[in-house]
């Protein structure tokens, strides 16, 4: 060969390399006919990450288990997951990227922001059905969000319960007061209006507002506010961890007796357990069970045996549950469509998602639920005490 | 005008600002050695809370080696950043090396939240908390100690800048390296000496954060309110650092006493702009003299 | 190989295009542009529109730091403003070939704004004056409930002409690149004229130029007004694109984006602009294909890694194009195109 022809040889191999290996994601992700495409773009990495993670592990696992069972409806699932790092525009790229590619019926996101970024093009599409870990009140909305739904109870219905709490714990006729401390975002703003109007109405008084910036590092002026305003609880809402630990702690260096209380993103156990010490009588609304509920189950005893085997044990926290618990619904919502003879299509999915009543999740949540509203209005009221997190009410169902 | 309330979060507000002095201090440092603004000061806060918490809460160390040892990398760290970024950019314009800093601190992020992962970590406790109680003024501990910790560290430096002859040559290198040099002085050990300092009192800083909040990659960003503090006070000066460390304490205190929190960060940029109309550079800056 | 520089007048001299084989190519990129969204496939055109929205406003903030040298830590808030805007402007029934201009002007009235201290401060303290301004307008779009929607954010209807909903990658695609190809050759052109001298003058040497009677008051507003509006019209794009405006979006990390584009692309240059912002847009999809690599090879946890290793290589190619091209990359493309004129002499 001379070398002209050498070197055009070795340049078109190169080249046809070069586009062959772009393609190689796309070659590996051609779904095979017949497969269910569910996508993701989990917020695995970012400020999320220790609730992304579980979630990521919690439904991918679910549907491995699942195609080890054959499947849905005799289809094998695939899971096509892309990690977000909890940015709207990465998740609402990597949205778009694997509609255009695989076309899934289900998506899981990443946040609030997403969900309302993506729901005029979900409308247009009609094609897909999302969820995320976001449980924004707007998104609860069967007429204006018609293809999202949320695994469990909207932020503003987790604070009700708490205020339930709140009004049942003191037995005479006045009231324990309530301060609330929140985060300056969509995440910590989002039930504080409908948690300031049901505090009126079941009577106890609000004593204190106080926003801080999502990362608070210095919250001592904050605690002077509070300690002069005296709550009898503070209803921390918003906040990944920090700064509630310090809150707390500070808290109890000024002499306060108040007790701290959160919301489903505060009340893992992983969360719990950094705050140490001044975590003891904490309590918060968990809608779903925990992983170390003395209580056995059939699903939280699946869940036990599918995670163990896995490395770092995600299976533990309640983000895998939540995972796990997506993917149950996921399969109810495509049983029940092709169970009706019907394609796999936005409006036929949203009828399915509705038609789920009085279903009995095998233990994840404590009585069967309903999912004609887009949400589950489930929740329990839990107790820190010691290392230990035990529930100190019955399954409340809201609304 | 409930007085005794004000007095609580004054106090409160100027004894906060004692760490925000401390980072300025690292701020300043950078600038009058190498006339740099260093962007990158937050992940070196939060690179040193790092290391603080390998060798301390990972190995097990005692604190008195797990600070010697975070002392120890974060001094590396910043002469290696000065060897390998910024001489090569020596003489460059200045929005060159405001670039340079601020990828170095996204590099920095991002091998923070490769190696420890993103998750939240906790330091413990390295600040007593029994509070001071003033009447009906009540002072938590962390912040008198933090606070008490900062003006030890500040004294330090200042003495050594002012009496030791390395501290004099580092300022004789800053304000002339020409005479400096003729004087016989190693300008370029000066300007090394001067980024491990400013990586020392960061990391330091960090430290103190970290242990009164949580540990992850975005504690860098502390680091961005300083900056008004830098800038109120005059980016060459020592002392204007830590006179708007304090005043900028004061001012987040206060609007989060009559205003709410969520204009706590903003507050301090407000009365910066305002400064500045007033004070081109800084309420203790020197002015800046153009040569044609 | 090209021999020489003929031109025979002033307006032959400071053509654009000066040679047919110019103008031949740049018809045939229009023209590809124009097929591109029925050839590329729909994340494609996904792509082209977002590289068309950082286009747009990094040549805005190229001819206020770049030409004019005013550093600015704020040019996603000025996003924001244009975005904002165009929310409002939706909601109350104006047109978007009304409301984009309507959101270029209210970003430069911001701007001049903002500007107006310029006047006194130089150097690092304007930069961190304008990061200042990244914070207040950050602020008012958090808590001005009433327009901006507060945290919650505002939802952008689809543009629409005279009903013709511009719903959908591909239709948005033919509204945002005629716009960035009009709008850089406005910038390209600026430089032609006394106003553009203006602004380099001053990056070069403000004093001399203010003697030389450049009122630099006037024309460091125009240099931030002009910056400014390209950064609005940018944001009102992104508004008809994402069809969302949050504060989260356009916050410090945005602007620091568009900074480390320009450095990258070449400062003072529009070719730079181009180069940079592709480059930057492409970065991130060029690592994901890389991951998924990885992940197809058998490193299942690899995609982990992901966000941290994009920032990694986000500040390396800051600070390595910093140290090694510190012209960027219009300047290696300078270098390459000028071996190939000179060739086969050397350069």
């Amino acid at each position: 060969m001379s070398i002209i022809d050498r070197r055009r040889f070795l340049g078109s191999g190169a080249a046809a390399a070069g586009l062959a290996s772009l393609g190689l994601p796309l070659r590996t992700a051609l779904a095979q006919s017949g497969e269910i495409v569910i996508g993701a773009a989990p917020p695995i990495t970012g400020v999320f990450a220790f609730a992304g993670a579980g979630l990521h592990a919690g439904l991918g696992d679910w549907i491995e288990w699942k195609n080890g069972q054959g499947g849905v409806a005799g289809r094998k699932l695939r899971y096509v997951a892309e990690d977000s790092g909890y940015k709207v525009d990465q998740s609402v790229a990597i949205f778009k990227k694997i509609v255009a590619q695989h076309k899934p019926p289900l998506f899981y996101g990443d946040s609030t922001g997403w969900a309302k970024a993506i729901a005029p093009e979900v409308s247009q599409l009609g094609s897909v059905l999302a969820t995320g870990p976001s449980f924004a009140s707007d998104l609860a909305d069967p007429v204006k969000a018609p293809y999202y739904f949320m695994p469990g109870p909207t932020y503003s219905g987790q604070i009700d319960v708490l205020l339930e709490y709140v009004s049942r714990s003191a037995a005479g006729a006045t009231k324990p007061s309530v301060a609330f401390v929140y985060s300056d975002t969509e995440f910590g703003r989002d039930p504080i209006a409908s948690g300031k109007a049901k505090a009126q109405k079941l009577g106890i008084p609000v004593v204190l507002e106080v926003i801080t910036k999502p990362g608070a590092v210095d919250v001592s002026a904050e605690v002077i506010k509070l300690r002069r305003a005296k709550p009898d609880f503070v209803i921390f809402h918003g906040y990944v961890l920090a700064p509630i630990p310090e809150f707390m702690r500070q808290m109890r260096d000024a002499g306060m007796s108040a007790r701290g209380m959160g919301t489903i993103y505060s009340m893992d156990k992983s969360t719990i357990d950094q705050m140490g010490a001044v975590g003891a009588g904490f309590l918060g609304v968990m809608p779903y069970r925990y992983s170390f509920d003395t209580q056995k189950t059939p699903t939280m005893e699946l869940i036990r045996q599918v995670g163990s085997r896995k490395p770092n044990n995600p299976w533990q926290t309640t983000f895998y549950t939540q995972g796990w618990l997506v993917g149950m619904i996921f399969e109810q919502v495509i049983t029940r469509t092709l169970g009706a003879k019907k394609e796999l299509t936005g409006p036929n999915m949203k009828a399915a998602l509705e038609s789920i009543a009085k279903w009995d999740t095998g233990g994840i949540f404590g009585v069967p639920i309903s999912l004609k509203t887009h949400s589950i209005p489930v929740g329990r009221v839990y107790l820190v005490k010691g290392t230990t997190i035990e529930p100190n009410s019955d399954w409340i169902t809201i609304g | 005008m409930d007085w005794l309330l004000l007095a609580e979060f004054s106090l409160v507000g100027l004894l906060s600002g004692g760490v925000l002095a401390l980072i300025a201090l690292g701020f300043v440092l950078v600038y009058k050695g190498t006339r740099v603004i260093n962007f990158a000061m937050g992940e070196f806060m939060m690179i040193g809370a790092y290391l603080f918490w390998t060798a301390n809460v990972f190995l097990k160390l005692p604190w008195w080696a797990a600070l010697a040892l975070t002392l120890a990398g974060i001094a590396v760290l910043g002469a290696v950043v000065e060897r390998f970024v910024l001489r090569p950019l020596a003489g460059q314009p200045v929005i060159s090396i405001v670039m340079a800093t601020i990828g170095l601190g996204a590099v920095l992020h991002g091998v923070a939240e490769a190696v420890w992962g993103g998750a939240n970590l906790s330091l413990p406790q390295l600040l007593p908390r029994t509070p001071l109680t003033l009447g009906e003024i009540l002072l938590p501990g962390q912040v008198l100690w933090s606070f008490a910790l900062a003006v030890a560290l500040i004294a330090g430096f200042t003495a050594y800048f002012h009496l030791s002859k390395g501290g004099v040559s580092m300022r004789a290198a800053a304000s002339d390296p020409v005479t400096a040099y003729a004087m016989g002085i190693d300008v370029r050990r000066t300007q090394r000496l001067t980024w491990m300092f400013a990586g020392v009192t960061g990391a330091v800083a960090g430290i103190i954060v970290a242990s009164m909040t949580s540990l992850s990659p975005t504690l860098g960003t502390v680091a961005l309110g300083v900056l008004a503090v830098i800038i109120l006070g005059g980016l060459d000066s020592i002392a204007g650092a830590i006179v708007a460390g304090l005043i900028v304490g004061l001012l987040e205190s206060l609007t989060v006493a009559f205003i709410g929190g969520q204009a706590r960060d903003l507050v301090p940029y407000l009365v910066v702009l305002v400064i500045l109309m007033v004070r081109p550079y800084g309420l203790f800056g020197t002015r800046d003299i153009e040569r044609l | 190989m090209r021999i020489g520089d003929f031109h025979a007048s002033y307006r032959h001299d400071e053509a654009l295009f000066d040679t047919r084989v110019q103008r031949i190519w740049f018809g045939l990129l229009l023209a590809a542009l124009a097929a591109f969204p029925f050839v590329g496939g729909s994340y494609l055109t996904y792509l082209a529109c977002l590289l068309g929205i950082h286009l747009i406003s990094a040549a805005g903030l190229n001819v206020m730091t770049g030409y004019t040298g005013l550093i600015s830590l704020g040019h996603a808030a000025f996003m924001g403003v244009g975005c904002y805007t165009v929310a409002v402007a939706e909601r109350a029934g104006i047109p978007f070939f009304l409301a984009l201009p309507l959101a270029g002007a209210t970003s430069a009235a911001i701007g001049l704004v903002v500007g107006i201290p310029s006047l006194r401060i130089k150097g690092l303290y304007f930069a961190v004056a304008t990061l200042a301004a990244q914070f207040v307008l950050g602020f008012v779009f958090r808590e001005w409930e009433s327009v901006t929607g507060g945290v919650r954010g505002a939802n952008v209807p689809a543009a629409s002409l005279f009903g013709f909903e511009l719903a959908g990658d591909r239709r948005i695609y033919f509204l945002i690149v005629p716009l960035a190809v009009a709008m850089l050759l406005g910038a390209r052109n600026l430089f032609r004229t006394r106003v553009g001298r203006a602004f380099i003058a001053i990056r070069d040497r403000d004093i001399s130029a203010e003697v030389l009677g450049i009122s630099l008051f006037r024309y460091k507003l125009a240099a931030f007004a002009i910056g400014s509006f390209y950064a609005g019209v940018a944001g009102g794009l992104w508004g008809y694109f994402f069809r969302v405006a949050t504060p989260e979006l356009f916050g410090l990390p945005l602007s620091i984006f568009y900074l480390a584009a320009i450095i990258v692309g070449g400062l003072g240059s529009i070719l730079g602009t181009i180069l940079g912002a592709t480059f930057m847009t492409l970065i991130p999809e060029l690592l994901r294909a890389m991951v998924g690599w990885a992940e197809a090879l058998g490193l299942k946890e690899a995609g982990v890694y992901l966000a941290p290793i994009r920032q990694v290589v986000f500040g390396l190619l800051i600070v390595g194009f910093l140290i090694f091209e510190p012209h960027g990359l219009a300047e290696m493309w300078r270098r390459v195109r000028r071996f190939f004129h000179l060739w086969p002499f050397r350069t």
